[in-house]
């Protein structure tokens, strides 16, 4: 497996009147090339746990290993981490601030020790993948573009260096429907051209249920289930207790169950719903 | 990181010393800062000790908090105290190697390094005892008076107020900014001072944008609730001098007479 | 007079100007005081209601870290000159980080002398505290300014 996370534990402000537990005895493992969803309500520690996958934060115990090292470990460099996990933060448009969309991106790649000749092919390649024109943008300034281009240029320059895992922390955050699709898109593309492993922080069940191949549920600081999207989205009281709700199309599923008609609840895409239905209208017909 | 900065130096509490009003402890303050300056010997620090361990025992601020505020400084300390005493000529004491250390140097450097510890603890005891907002508060009322000479008291409270009340806010934009820059393996700790001079960029230009962001946004909300500056304008909760701070004020002038009159020379037929 | 927006720019600088303090706190209360946030000393290029904005500022600074009312009053008397004469010096860009250096220098550099008994020469102090605002006025403000000048749209009071 490429990360292992075991018993870690992170405790905010020690020793100071405002001590607060964030993390308790958190233990899990991602496979090479997994896309892994993280949702839980606000304040669950799903960002304090991102941070520390990518060492920006050490924890007060246990340990994390990335592709058997132990990254809470003395001698790690921060460097190696980050050259291989690559963290999106939420709204991360606030982080540009170069004179061009070009010298934005190369920002990371240079300071990885790239040389200005591998960092400018990086620039170009992150560029299209996000889904934007190099020749349009790349000398523009960052601060001229729309939100949504903020946010790709934004999204450009963490993935311009190629980390073997890209953590995002709701990079659809705050976006009309039609750029939240289209930032799902360009992740989705991500995860294939650069066969990466992706974890998505999100508060959108339909997304997870539709991209991730494993799901961890965060609860006031302790991991409460993990499993399959089919799997964890079936425990639709036990989400409901921790004020989480269902993909869509699952909700609309034990709604139709709950009203008496027959059909499968293990639903989790609109596309899933839509076969569902048409069975159930159709079998009346055969 | 960040988080585990306390915004300020207060320490909570209740005590009589925390709910003097604080136009109160700003005077008592300077009062302090210049009677440790009449002092000219040593006998003259035991009312200066005295009423300082009163007023920390009834603050109940920890001598752990108290001592911290020596930390910053801790090195001015020390290399006061060294120099003086190296430095003085005078009879001599002991001799180590070139160096000697005359009796005049040992006085000297007590006497300046105490002076310097109370002068320390003495100023940031207001910051310990008093809350921010408090502070503006109490300064706004002491400057008002001046208004009328055209110093804008009322608006310079105001600024202090939303600076107050925003440094949190920028303190976690700092901190996820710092994050997001670490993240693309942005370095701000290590290397010489250019080095780290020039790595601060990516973190002021976005934090300026940032915060004028939020200057915008406040500008038009408080537009629209109709703010129009001015000393017009009343408080929700009036600074009322209370009889606890009548007290304080007798008890302050007590202290500066013994001071002065210690200073003067006139406990000497005493000792 | 002072409308809201002026107000509020001023206030926001405040709070950035004490924010950088805390945060980059070994720096700025240490023996070294090289206080970043005094890079923004430049902010007088670009608007005036950094005047104000900077002595809040360091008021407030002070008011929230260790070093008490001393440097508190001094200190943000010695910012609030320099922003004014910075203030003065806007057409000339070089001159702008001058004006912090040299009134810092000399307040701050007696109030060691006298105040603080600090036994070296009152030139020492002076020059000592100087070399420290070259470094944050110069060294980090100048380049600064000179990006900063490229933004200049978010200075401006509609």
């Amino acid at each position: 497996m490429q990360i292992e996370v075991k018993n870690l534990t992170h405790i905010y402000s020690e020793g100071m009147p405002y001590e607060t537990v964030a993390l308790t005895d958190i233990s899990f493992e991602i496979d090479k090339g997994e896309f892994v969803g993280i949702i839980g309500h606000t304040g669950s520690g799903k960002s304090t746990l991102i941070q520390h996958l990518n060492g920006l934060i050490k924890p007060k115990s246990g340990s994390i290993l990335i592709d058997g090292v132990d990254i809470t470990g003395k001698d790690v460099k921060m460097r190696d981490i980050r050259r291989q996990i690559g963290l999106v933060f939420q709204y991360p448009e606030y982080q540009l601030f170069e004179e061009t969309v070009h010298k934005d991106v190369a920002f990371g790649p240079l300071n990885l020790g790239l040389t200005q000749e591998e960092a400018d092919n990086r620039v170009v390649e992150a560029i299209r993948l996000v889904g934007l024109s190099y020749d349009e943008i790349a000398d523009r300034s960052p601060f001229e573009l729309s939100g949504g281009q903020k946010r790709r240029v934004a999204i450009a320059g963490v993935i311009a260096m190629k980390p073997q895992i890209l953590i995002l922390d709701e990079p659809t955050a705050g976006l009309d429907p039609k750029a939240h699709g289209d930032i799902l898109q360009m992740i989705e593309r991500i995860h294939e051209v650069q066969q990466n492993s992706i974890i998505l922080v999100s508060h959108n069940m339909g997304d997870i249920a539709k991209l991730a191949d494993k799901v961890l549920v965060m609860d006031r600081g302790k991991l409460a289930l993990t499993g399959t999207p089919a799997e964890v989205f079936r425990q639709s009281d036990l989400l409901e207790s921790l004020g989480l709700g269902l993909p869509p199309a699952t909700f609309m599923m034990r709604v139709l169950e709950s009203k008496g008609i027959q059909v499968s609840t293990d639903i989790l895409t609109i596309e899933g719903a839509e076969e569902e239905l048409y069975r159930i209208l159709t079998r009346g017909k055969n | 990181m960040i988080r585990d900065i306390t915004l300020g130096q207060f320490y909570p509490g209740n005590s009589w010393i925390h709910r003097l009003d604080a136009r109160i402890k700003i005077i008592w303050t300077f009062v302090y800062i210049i009677s440790l300056f009449l002092i000219q010997s040593f006998w003259g620090y035991i009312p200066v000790l005295v009423t300082l361990g009163l007023i920390i025992g009834v603050s109940g601020v920890p001598l752990k908090f108290i001592l911290k505020g020596l930390k910053p400084i801790f090195l001015i300390i020390v290399f006061t105290f060294t120099v003086n005493m190296f430095m003085t000529k005078g009879t001599p004491l002991i001799e180590i190697g070139f160096l000697t250390i005359t009796e005049e140097g040992l006085y000297n450097a007590a006497f300046m390094g105490t002076r310097l510890v109370l002068l320390i603890i003495g100023s940031s005891l207001l910051t310990l005892v008093t809350k921010p907002i408090n502070l503006t508060d109490g300064i706004e009322k002491l400057l008002s008076p001046w208004q009328k000479l055209g110093l804008p008291a009322h608006e310079l409270a105001m600024m202090m107020t939303i600076a107050l009340r925003f440094i949190p806010t920028l303190l976690e934009e700092t901190d996820k900014i710092m994050k997001a820059q670490m993240a693309r393996g942005a370095d701000f700790e290590s290397g010489n001072i250019l080095n780290r001079a020039k790595s601060l960029i990516p973190l002021l230009v976005p934090l300026f944008i940032s915060a004028f962001r939020i200057a915008q946004d406040l500008a038009m909300a408080m537009e629209a609730r109709c703010y129009r500056g001015g000393s017009h304008r009343t408080r929700m909760n009036g600074m009322k001098l209370k009889k606890k701070d009548g007290a304080a004020v007798i008890l302050m002038l007590l202290y500066l007479a013994v001071v002065i009159s210690q200073a003067q020379g006139l406990f000497g037929r005493f000792i | 007079m002072k409308n809201t927006k002026f107000l509020i720019q001023a206030a926001i600088i405040a709070a950035i100007y004490a924010t950088l303090t805390i945060v980059l706190m070994p720096f700025s209360y240490g023996v070294m005081q090289v206080r970043v946030s005094e890079a923004l000393t430049i902010l007088p290029f670009f608007t005036p209601a950094a005047i104000p904005g900077l002595f809040i500022g360091c008021l407030v600074a002070n008011m929230v870290g260790p070093y008490g009312l001393m440097d508190m009053v001094l200190g943000s008397a010695a910012t609030l000159l320099a922003a004014v004469f910075s203030y003065y010096l806007r057409s000339k860009p070089l001159l702008v980080p001058l004006p912090p250096v040299i009134t810092n220098g000399i307040m701050i550099g007696c109030m060691l002398y006298y105040a603080y008994s600090v036994p070296l020469p009152l030139i020492a102090c002076i020059l000592w505290v100087a070399a420290g605002q070259l470094i944050a006025c110069y060294l980090i403000g100048y380049p600064l300014l000179r990006i900063l000048k490229k933004y200049k749209k978010i200075f401006e009071l509609h």
